[in-house]
């Protein structure tokens, strides 16, 4: 066990461990349930004027619950062993109360945002939305949501690394005033206290009320059951299954880990395939955002098919100034920090767009396109980023490459969420 | 004691023998009592600006009537807790209540204007509209059907995106249904007659004479909580505008055939005449204003018939106002603060003969049932309003006479520390049997002055 809280011991022997069931039938590829891994009403091809709707109901947005104390300790092709990445020792009880807490909107200061409000299981635990997320009575958030897939092989958290522990970081949304905007630690407590369903739940897991501790352990119990890897290329690398990858995606494998120097960053092992080396670097993404040139004129899109060029004034009389992001630095105050981010795992890298800290990128190809342009050249710039000289065939193999990092547990974890109640004021 | 002429229609209004749709005055439903003559009051239903006032969404009452001694003040203000994003409001059937909706909070506060029309109280507060509705996120319009309250959503408590439903409730503000937009996994029998089924929603009128509803489609709540500018810039987050209009079976609440109506189609008003079987509303995006008639086959069309303004330069078309006689629209558009004047007379090619800068920024019309006064309102939700010395809020009253509009007086909400004026409804004591305090007093007075 990588981490974890004193005191937590006495209270795991307390709580049963519920991991007992085997989750291997549920998490077979047959029992896959039918969900879309998009957003319920998929925007693709909107920029053309045949675009044609694929919008799901909601009234049909169901899941299966899984049991994610099995899950959360089931080895998973290309992934570590599950025990070692460990920050709490899954248990059902705690893991049950996290996700309830987990979707329940009651938890924001106005009783309207939850944290899957911008980590939406079906968005890759993300938002496929937004640049950027929207905060409690619309406040701007300045970074993109990361997605909580496999979160837990993090070694620290957000992108500037601010945080060592997932249970840590539970509390930072519920208190930013941009995003949950709760007044007070007390605040959260009292709330959750009031609601006879966490009385008795918090009692199970726990033996006493919410405080918080165990608000943050709870939290943090349900985010590290998101554990998504045996990929096909997990299969491929892994397992010896040599036609779970195409052709052009093993071309993107050996650029991947040649010419296009990912994999100096983005790690793939010999056992397993973190893709991050969890360290923070200075891509040039940061430095572009501060500091190079503003736009004159944007791109506005109207309807399929439709859009429109204004002067960037005339979207400034209506909007805030765009915030400043120096990553790192905002941390640590030491220049040499100056826009660095962390590296984030590609992991379900297809899923989760935009991209970037700050999501200003909205595909795959815009990002490949920036690293093989260099990066944003400047004086801070991380040495490991150059100009790649992809050629336009190897930019498709790099991106098909990436596309084969989607997990094949992924279904099973969003129809789990589906079946998790979002709770609302009643 | 004199007692006054009121031009106000306190019965219900029943279509087949008034051969009236609908009512605007502003687009009120053809469920309710109407005030063909002068209103005394307009609710203006106001969003608390941070750092502003008591910095709380509001009720606010103005003095409309030329003959009272308050005229043109602030006559009342009832503050509600918390900034919900107060938007839209709609009164009962009886037009005792009226509904006021939070987009961002999910509440509904139903205030009592009949007991004392110059002073509302909050009668009751729902906040637990999402749960019991199943998710549907975002109360807009608030139209009254015979005993019940029909609330549009906006979005949902699962991805806060555009997909949303109706929501019925009773006029005692219990829960009875929910009515889900139409989507491409799920049309509920709805004819898909173009590309689009997104299953988003926004506005909803009737037409009792053809067993018709119509309802129209926006945006989730990410868009419309997200910051204005921030949002244009971002394309992920402008493709998720509602770009469909649905016809509905009025009685039994089945979506009946799904229209393509590119660009965000909001406010939707209906044509007065009996045979006139028609519906405009305009798209903010695309700025244009369509039509949904009835053909000769008695099947409904969806026809876009003007451009409003340049459509290039996206003036944003907000709210619309059609007047009684069926042959004008007023159109707001935002980004200019223009009232523009739709000659509508023939319904299938409107053209704008008049314009005037209200402000800054303009958002919300109601006209006078005669059409002789309109009141404009600025604000279109308190993260899309224009920023700086560019964030005008106020309440113009005007007089339109045919052939332009003359400013009467004026409501600063700033100055006056209220907030941000969104939407109007009118509000009489003849609606209720009374009479004008004023004139009491101006007969009192008269009989006093006799005796002596």
């Amino acid at each position: 066990m990588r981490f974890q809280f004193a005191g937590l011991a006495l209270a795991l022997l307390l709580c049963q461990y519920a991991a007992a069931d085997s989750n291997t039938e549920a998490s077979s590829e047959a029992a896959l349930p039918s969900i879309r891994l998009a957003p319920g009403d998929d925007k693709s091809g909107y920029d053309s004027t045949a675009y044609q709707t694929n919008s799901l109901s909601l009234e049909h947005r169901k899941g299966t619950a899984l049991n994610l104390a099995a899950f959360a300790i089931e080895p998973q092709l290309g992934l570590p062993d599950p025990k070692e990445s460990l920050e709490l020792e899954p248990n059902a009880a705690e893991i049950a109360l996290g996700r309830r807490l987990f979707f329940d909107r009651r938890l924001s200061r106005n009783q309207t945002m939850s944290c899957a409000m911008c980590h939406i299981p079906e968005q890759g635990f993300t938002s496929n939305e937004l640049k950027r997320p929207v905060g409690f009575e619309g406040r701007s958030v300045k970074r993109n949501a990361p997605s909580l897939l496999n979160v837990r092989l993090y070694e620290r958290f957000f992108v500037d690394a601010r945080e060592t522990s997932l249970a840590q970081q539970a509390w930072s949304p519920l208190l930013a005033s941009n995003e949950m905007n709760n007044p007070s630690i007390g605040h959260v407590l009292e709330q959750i206290n009031r609601d006879p369903v966490y009385q008795q739940q918090f009692k199970q897991a726990y033996g006493k009320p919410a405080d918080m501790l165990n608000v943050g352990y709870a939290l943090a119990q349900y985010q590290q059951s998101l554990l998504a890897g045996d990929a096909a290329f997990d299969r491929w690398k892994y397992a010896s299954d040599k036609t779970a990858l195409s052709k052009s995606q093993q071309a993107g494998f050996e650029l991947f880990t040649g010419k296009a120097a990912c994999a100096s960053c983005h790690l793939i092992g010999d056992q397993y395939a973190l893709f991050t080396d969890q360290q923070l670097h200075n891509t040039g993404a940061g430095y572009q955002a501060s500091m190079l040139g503003e736009q004159k004129e944007i791109t506005v899109i109207l309807a399929p098919g439709i859009e429109t060029t204004i002067p960037a004034e005339v979207a400034q009389r209506v909007g805030e100034p765009k915030p400043n992001d120096l990553g790192r630095y905002e941390v640590s105050l030491n220049p040499k920090d100056r826009w660095k981010f962390r590296t984030p795992t590609l992991r379900n890298v297809a899923l989760t767009a935009p991209y970037m800290h700050n999501g200003e990128f909205l595909t795959l190809k815009d990002v490949v396109n920036f690293y093989n342009q260099g990066g944003q050249a400047h004086s801070a710039l991380s040495p490991l980023i150059r100009p790649l000289n992809l050629s336009a065939t190897e930019v498709d193999n790099l991106i098909a490459f990436m596309q084969s990092l989607t997990s094949s547990k992924l279904k099973l974890l969003v129809a789990d969420a589906f079946a998790a109640d979002v709770q609302d004021p009643e | 004691m004199i007692k006054s002429l009121f031009k106000v229609a306190c019965g219900l209004f029943l279509v087949s023998a008034s051969g009236i749709s609908h009512a605007d005055e502003t687009c009120m439903s053809p469920y309710m009592a109407k005030i063909v003559g002068q209103e005394d009051f307009v609710y203006v239903w106001t969003l608390g600006e941070e750092g502003l006032g008591d910095e709380q969404d509001k009720l606010v009452t103005i003095s409309v009537n030329p003959d009272a001694p308050d005229y043109g003040k602030v006559v009342d203000s009832l503050s509600v807790g918390g900034r919900n994003e107060a938007h839209h409001s709609g009164f009962s059937d009886d037009r005792r209540f009226l509904w006021a909706g939070g987009l961002d909070s999910n509440k509904i506060f139903i205030f009592d204007v009949h007991t004392d029309p110059a002073k509302p109280t909050l009668h009751k507060t729902i906040d637990d509209f999402v749960s019991k509705s199943g998710g549907v996120v975002g109360p807009h319009t608030f139209y009254a059907l015979a005993g019940r309250m029909m609330i549009t959503g906006l979005s949902n408590n699962k991805d806060n995106g555009g997909r949303t439903a109706m929501v019925e409730y009773s006029n005692k503000g219990e829960y009875v249904a929910t009515h889900w937009h139409p989507t491409d996994e799920d049309l509920r029998g709805a004819e898909k007659s173009g590309q689009f089924a997104d299953g988003y929603g926004y506005d909803v009128r009737v037409m009792p004479r053809r067993n018709a509803m119509f309802t129209s489609s926006f945006t989730g709540w990410s868009n419309y909580m997200m910051d204005f500018g921030t949002m244009l810039a971002d394309p992920e987050a402008m493709k998720r505008f509602g770009n469909t209009a649905v016809v509905w079976d009025l009685h039994t609440r089945q979506p009946k055939k799904v229209f393509d109506m590119p660009g965000a189609p909001l406010e939707i008003r209906c044509a007065w005449k009996p045979n006139n079987n028609y519906c405009f509303t305009t798209t903010a995006l695309t700025s244009q204003i369509w039509l949904m008639y009835e053909d000769e086959q008695g099947e409904w069309q969806a026809k876009a018939v003007a451009d409003i303004g340049d459509p290039s330069k996206v003036p944003l078309p907000v709210d619309i106002s059609i007047t009684s006689d069926d042959n004008g629209l007023w159109v707001q558009t935002f980004m200019d603060g223009k009232a523009r004047y739709f000659d509508i007379s023939d319904p299938f090619a409107p053209k704008q003969v008049y314009e005037k800068v209200i402000g800054s920024q303009l958002n919300m019309i109601s006209q006078s049932w005669d059409g002789k006064r309109a009141y404009f309102t600025s604000s279109l939700l308190d993260n899309w309003d224009k920023k700086g010395e560019l964030d005008e809020q106020f309440f113009k009253s005007y007089t339109w006479d045919g052939d332009k509009l003359n400013l009467e007086f004026e409501v600063d909400f700033k100055k006056e520390k209220l907030g941000s004026a969104h939407q109007m409804r009118f509000g009489a004591y003849g609606l209720y049997g009374m009479d004008r305090p004023w004139e009491n007093e101006q007969s009192d007075e008269g009989a006093d002055e006799a005796a002596e």
